[in-house]
């Protein structure tokens, strides 16, 4: 905990309580020197160039949404990763650092030592959700800055074939293709706060860090299944497929705004529940 | 055990809500939107096809495509994601004769479909272009999205 005393030592006579800012400068500390957290952010930077110099020597392939156009256009292979990530990997990379923020408090019993900090388990709770997001939302922006530079760079900037037959030409297609992955963040926040919820109730971090990529395959069985019908849009895998939209000759957005509504409404039920939940835990153990 | 019994009963009570909410609403494959989404697709591939061969006469309004579309036969209701769906492509091809295509379409959940056309009217898998390189024939296999709200 040598890295959260950042409490000055010449403070007033009248201490007053650190603020949520102090502890969240803490938990940010506390994951820089992480070496998961490390290798996630190095990781998101090399494994695009290394995916892309691949499969531009591979055959296309053509199971996945612009699979079958990757050596065509350098803007297609990154909505080919995109429409492959949202499958697993971007829950996955979501859960990592969210699913273990709160379990591994529990892993290495120190739960009591943070609290005996003149802070509020309150503060914790929004110190640690805070820091997940904002670690997530950079992984998410540099996969996908890393995975656009390179394919630019290394397939090129020629059209991009729209999802209605049409010709994107280069000049408006990086703005589309920024923006579906733009169209990311939404799900990424709900499966981040799906993994926070998991990582406070559990108390385990395998099971924060693994159960929301099994439940987010589980839904993307369940909503290929087709029976669900609209029904499928209450999933927070939908709103991963709500780009698409953005790629046709005449551009629908109905999807992205549901989208975004759906993965706020996950958001606001996890972090609620997990607030209540570490509120009213009692914490004597460990 | 207790909080990981918890945990389990919530997921499977989430599961068991998600699946009673099944049926409700409006499928969104349809059959309308695939041919509404099919028909533009099929003409603005077909006219970079042509353009691949050095016909820059074919244009979309040309081709004037015209699209009917099934799923798994007359008993088998023409809504839902599934491999089996049919459409036929009424079109005019680059000699100017009146064509009949049938195309397979995997039609997914997500709203997006994939189409394969019949190689006797559209040719093989790769073209040879005016340039003689061997470059993909659009319109053999292509990708493409509907709008699961219209």
């Amino acid at each position: 905990m040598s890295a959260t005393s950042t409490v000055p030592t010449d403070a007033p006579a009248v201490r007053r309580r650190p603020g949520t800012a102090t502890v969240l400068r803490g938990e940010v500390a506390k994951l820089a020197a992480q070496a998961r957290s490390r290798a996630l952010i190095i990781g998101a930077l090399v494994v695009p160039v290394a995916i892309v110099l691949i499969f531009s020597t591979q055959l296309p392939p053509k199971d996945t949404l612009y699979g079958r156009h990757i050596h065509t256009s350098g803007y297609a292979v990154p909505l080919f990763v995109l429409a492959f990530a949202h499958q697993w990997v971007l829950p996955l990379l979501a859960a990592l650092v969210a699913g273990d923020i709160f379990a591994n408090e529990d892993q290495h019993g120190t739960w009591k030592t943070i609290l005996t900090r003149s802070v509020s388990r309150a503060q914790v709770f929004w110190a640690k959700t805070l820091t997940a997001i904002g670690f997530n939302l950079l992984v998410l922006a540099l996969l996908a800055a890393s995975t656009i530079t390179t394919s630019l760079l290394v397939v090129g900037t020629q059209p991009l074939p729209g999802l209605s037959g049409q010709l994107i030409p280069a000049g408006s297609a990086l703005p589309i293709v920024i923006a579906s992955w733009a169209t990311a963040v939404a799900p990424m926040l709900g499966f981040t706060a799906l993994a926070i919820l998991l990582s406070v109730t559990t108390r385990n971090p395998t099971i924060g860090v693994a159960a929301p990529v099994v439940l987010g395959m589980l839904m993307q069985l369940l909503s290929s299944l087709g029976g669900l019908n609209q029904a499928r849009q209450l999933l927070l895998t939908t709103p991963f497929e709500a780009w698409h939209g953005l790629l046709t000759a005449h551009p629908f957005h109905a999807p992205i705004v549901t989208g975004a509504l759906v993965s706020a409404g996950w958001l606001v039920a996890c972090l609620t529940f997990a607030h209540v939940y570490l509120r009213r835990r009692d914490i004597t153990g460990g | 055990m207790t909080r990981l019994r918890t945990t389990v009963l919530a997921a499977g009570l989430a599961v068991a809500a998600t699946s009673s909410l099944a049926g409700c609403g409006q499928p969104e494959v349809t059959k309308a939107r695939l041919e509404r989404a099919i028909t533009p697709t099929f003409a603005n591939l077909y006219v970079q096809r042509a353009a691949l061969l050095g016909e820059p006469s074919v244009t979309a309004a040309g081709v004037g495509a015209s699209a009917n579309c099934d799923r798994g036969g007359p008993k088998i209701p023409d809504v839902g994601p599934g491999p089996d769906w049919i459409c036929m492509i009424h079109f005019t091809d680059d000699h100017g004769q009146p064509q009949d295509g049938k195309f397979e379409i995997q039609a997914k959940a997500d709203a997006t479909y994939v189409a394969g056309g019949p190689s006797k009217l559209i040719g093989q898998a790769m073209l040879t272009d005016t340039h003689g390189r061997d470059v993909p024939n659009p319109v053999f296999e292509f990708d493409g999205a509907f709008d699961p709200d219209r």
